[in-house]
């Protein structure tokens, strides 16, 4: 059972010890589009006066996202703010905004959100798009969730979803999770041959 | 077995004295033993402000009883931090919240706790994981 979490929700959500402490609460997320996960955290420092903090949480440091706080086991998992920013700097936070675009040309919406999953894989598992949406008489837009394709390519500038991506277009986020379960079956075969990650060909 | 709300305002006394060194104004738990370690006091004097658990004799429904004067002031410098627990955030170690301490049952005799009560549902005391400033951080069901 997969529990889809927008990563938009992260921000300003406490970092929690498992001894019980908070020690930081989140500033950003950074991705790695490619892999499709979670490379990190940047983080802040809590309460009201409290500005970016000089260490960050790399997403092998992170024990388990929660609806209420990100787990870690200790302070001691947070590191120097380069090592989760150098790799992907590129990559970071700009995919919010950009167009979405089918691998038949088709233009699909644009970028709202990143959807991830919650507990202790950090797998991004979607994006959550306004849909553009040729009525007859006009465009509509709506919110809706794509799940990241095998073949999905993402930049600055566009994001490209296979075709059939959208026909597992969920209105809300909660159906979302089965959605998602439905699309990885549905692509199962292809990544058998050639998966991408271990974890991909696990799934 | 007896709940922390109940022990909360208890006479501390010592046996050989029948000095009476204050009273219970908190215990303090230790997370990885899942036990009571010691026994904070209110209006005690400096040296007797927290008493180690492994010197107390005796928790009754009157009072806690502790050896001696000198026996109360030994062991308490190994204690762990103090974080009050009744009414702290719980979380689970899946980062989701469960409510808040409404108390705990613990063993007068070895400490142990034995259960969390919280507004939604008991948590067994061997799925603690910590007791923090900020919360206290429990297994995932």
């Amino acid at each position: 059972m997969i529990t889809p979490l927008l990563a938009s929700e992260l921000t300003k959500r406490v970092v929690v010890t498992l001894s019980g402490e908070a020690v930081a609460q989140v500033k950003d997320t950074v991705f790695d589009f490619k892999a499709g996960r979670i490379t990190g955290f940047t983080l802040s420092g809590r309460g009201l006066l409290a500005g970016p903090l000089k260490v960050s949480l790399p997403f092998s440091g992170v024990h388990a996202i929660g609806p209420f706080a990100v787990m870690v086991p200790s302070a001691a998992v947070l590191t120097e703010r380069k090592a989760v920013l150098a790799a992907h700097e590129a990559e970071h936070g700009q995919v919010i905004g950009a167009p979405v675009l089918t691998d038949r040309g088709t233009e699909a919406g644009t970028v709202l959100d990143v959807v991830i999953e919650a507990g202790s894989s950090g797998r991004l598992i979607g994006f959550e798009i306004a849909m553009k949406e040729d009525t007859g008489t006009g465009h509509e837009r709506r919110r809706a969730f794509i799940p990241r394709g095998e073949a999905l390519a993402v930049s600055g500038r566009a994001m490209i979803v296979p075709a059939h991506a959208r026909h597992f277009v969920a209105d809300d986020l909660p159906s979302f999770g089965a959605q998602v379960e439905a699309f990885r079956r549905h692509t199962a075969r292809p990544s058998h041959l050639t998966p991408t990650t271990t974890e991909e060909a696990q799934a | 077995m007896m709940l922390m709300s109940q022990a909360h305002g208890l006479l501390v006394i010592t046996a050989e004295e029948a000095e009476q060194l204050g009273r219970v104004s908190g215990l303090t738990i230790d997370p990885r033993t899942r036990s009571v370690v010691g026994v904070r006091l209110s209006g005690a004097p400096k040296h007797a402000t927290a008493i180690a658990w492994d010197r107390i004799e005796g928790v009754g429904r009157s009072a806690v009883v502790v050896r001696s004067v000198t026996a109360a002031g030994a062991g308490r410098d190994d204690l762990p931090t103090h974080h009050e627990i009744l009414g702290k955030r719980v979380l689970t170690e899946n980062g989701s919240e469960h409510g808040t301490v409404k108390d705990i049952a613990f063993d007068t005799t070895t400490g142990h706790i034995h259960t969390l009560y919280t507004a939604l549902g008991d948590i067994s005391g061997n799925h603690l994981l910590g007791v923090g400033g900020y919360a206290v951080v429990v297994r995932g069901a």
